[in-house]
């Protein structure tokens, strides 16, 4: 990606933006430089501030999870008393293992189905020819301009008529249907940066279509297929609408419309509770983008500027 | 398509089974395609012109409950609110996050770390942030009352999401925060696109920082931009998880948009204990205009900006 260079602390790109100080020019007069550098730290602090005002919900909510039920309120804003009981009550009393464990199963099923149809289409959309590819695929992809609210109540509809109503293979093919056109525009564009040279030499030697995708093709497109994978997971343990609407028995609901359903439901006062469900529901997606950041931003920013 | 790649020079027959490998690894998807997106929306179009509680079968009744919208003040207000949002959203969060791009891009030792921080927001789901923020605008006990209150601005103290007044710009904010990150990431993207030839230039011929940035800057992330404003466009007219989970569209439908009203008529208690079908589908075709009307302006502006520029 191309912020690699701002990454590594460079002043890449943009100068002269007022605040930037440039010691490379000799003989700034001191007063210059002493406007230059009070201008840096006063960019520094709005930078500082403005990070803790991103992250203090977040830092407030890992506090809250680790207080004492009874000094919530009105006590200083740092625990003096630090206890994880919080996190227990909130594994057994909502229930929490099987709903993870729906989140999982859910998660992986779509992330998987998306993977296997994108990388084919994305592959076939870029590398093979047959007639009406161009309409076919700018077809599919308008699935990316389709509002959801409009969208919701008729696959609802669709749901009922085909009995997947109230069911968690139905939410997975809803998934599926849903995700699969932008996964299979990134696959797209990974494959095309892929040489065609190497598909014509496979069938020189005799390989079948598919073996040519699956043992040549696909192992060069591994990144492409890490970024799908890594948003797609994010996409998907977070998605809420469809989950709520979908299913309506409570007990089969993963994990985000269920944290939903017992603040809406029992109007719980025990706020160490529900911010330990919630630190707990966030955990994994943190796990992720700490561990792809990169795939994970490359998707989504390739994503938005390829549109 | 490349001569390597492309089908032109085969024999009839061999080129036939190249197509229908095309046609077969696509195949799948077309499926899903038609039974989850293609066909519940065309059906949607005819729907909105039905009468239709779910039981038995539609019945069709023309245009009736397009005019019914147009004398249900719920609607023109949920619109009024939509359109609003949308517009407050849309400029805070094209113009915060590209200012902030341009700041970032400088060169500031730590912004790695600075990035990093700000997109936390963007990973953390919907319902997640907005419990998180439910919690912290809770008149009594929310963190925020209890900070104006620690620093002496007890007047300040307010229930954020009770309160009509406040409650659309409270959900702005969160907005605001949520997306921050992730469109500053974008127009950081975009800047690395830039010539920096333009800028030495610019120099010479001694612009100043501002000239800089509204000469070049501005005009060159244009595609970028435009992009931005049209996924916050779409994002804004769809607006619903937030505000469904923050407030439900209270209190006494402050914050209803569109997006809330025509669920909770499909799924809700909104008409008492029959759902309306066909009037919550004529509600998301007037969504669905919005995002085309927007979409195609979208992209006649950034033609003959294109065509201009």
């Amino acid at each position: 990606m191309s912020a690699e260079a701002s990454r590594r602390g460079q002043p890449a790109a943009v100068p002269g933006q007022g605040v930037a100080a440039r010691p490379r020019r000799p003989s700034v007069p001191a007063d210059i430089r002493r406007r230059r550098a009070a201008r840096r730290s006063a960019g520094y602090f709005f930078l500082v501030a403005l990070a803790g005002a991103t992250v203090y919900p977040f830092v407030w909510m890992l506090l809250t999870s680790v207080r004492r039920r009874d000094t919530v309120f009105g006590a200083s804003f740092v625990p003096d008393q630090v206890t994880f009981g919080a996190y227990g009550r909130a594994w057994s009393q909502l229930d929490y293992l099987s709903h993870f464990l729906t989140s999982v199963v859910v998660t992986s099923l779509t992330v998987a189905g998306v993977l296997a149809l994108a990388t084919l289409a994305g592959y076939s959309f870029a590398k093979l020819d047959f007639p009406g590819k161009q309409v076919i695929y700018v077809t599919l992809l308008s699935t990316l301009m389709m509002p959801l609210t409009a969208l919701i109540l008729p696959l609802f509809l669709q749901m009922k008529a085909l009995s997947l109503l109230n069911t968690r293979q139905g939410l997975i093919l809803v998934y599926i249907g849903l995700s699969v056109p932008f996964a299979m525009f990134l696959m797209r564009a990974f494959f095309e940066t892929l040489p065609d040279e190497l598909i014509q030499a496979a069938r020189v030697d005799g390989a079948g279509e598919f073996r040519i995708f699956w043992r040549i093709m696909l192992p060069l497109a591994a990144p492409g297929v890490a970024t799908v994978l890594v948003f797609q997971f994010l996409s998907t343990w977070n998605e809420f609408l469809l989950a709520q609407t979908f299913l309506q028995n409570p007990e089969i609901l993963p994990l985000q419309p269920h944290l939903f359903g017992v603040v809406r439901g029992q109007h719980v006062t025990d706020w160490p509770l529900l911010t330990a469900a919630l630190t707990m529901s966030v955990l994994p997606m943190v796990l992720v983008y700490v561990r792809m950041q990169r795939r994970f931003v490359a998707g989504l920013t390739l994503g938005a500027v390829k549109y | 398509m490349s001569g390597v790649i492309g089908t032109a020079r085969l024999r009839p027959t061999a080129r036939v089974r190249r197509w229908a490998v095309g046609y077969l690894f696509v195949l799948p998807v077309v499926l899903f395609f038609a039974v989850f997106v293609a066909f519940p929306f065309l059906r949607s179009f005819y729907l909105s012109l039905t009468e239709w509680s779910g039981f038995t079968s539609p019945r069709f009744v023309g245009l009736r409950n397009f005019e019914s919208l147009a004398d249900d003040p719920v609607f023109w207000k949920a619109l009024r609110t939509t359109i609003i949002y949308t517009a407050v959203t849309t400029v805070l969060q094209t113009v915060l996050p590209m200012l902030l791009a341009v700041f970032v891009n400088v060169g500031w030792r730590g912004a790695v770390v600075f990035r990093t921080l700000l997109f936390i927001p963007v990973i953390i789901s919907f319902v997640v942030t907005a419990l998180l923020w439910q919690l912290i605008y809770d008149p009594n006990f929310g963190t925020l009352n209890q900070l104006l209150r620690a620093v002496g601005l007890d007047a300040l103290v307010h229930p954020w999401l009770a309160d009509p007044a406040t409650v659309i710009p409270a959900i702005m904010l969160v907005s605001l925060w949520q997306s921050l990150g992730f469109f500053m990431l974008i127009f950081l993207a975009g800047l690395q696109g830039i010539d920096q030839n333009l800028y030495e230039a610019a120099r010479i011929d001694g612009a100043g920082a501002r000239q800089e940035f509204l000469r070049i800057t501005v005009p060159m992330l244009r595609t970028v931009t435009a992009v931005v404003v049209l996924l916050n466009l779409i994002n804004g007219f769809n607006t619903f998880d937030i505000i469904y989970v923050m407030t439900g569209g209270g209190p006494n439908r402050a914050s209803e948009v569109l997006g809330t009203y025509l669920y909770k008529l499909a799924f809700g208690t909104e008409s008492g204990a029959t759902p309306s079908f066909g009037y919550a589908t004529a509600i998301s075709m007037v969504v669905f205009a919005l995002c085309v009307v927007t979409a195609v302006v979208q992209l006649r502006i950034s033609r003959r900006a294109r065509d201009v520029g």
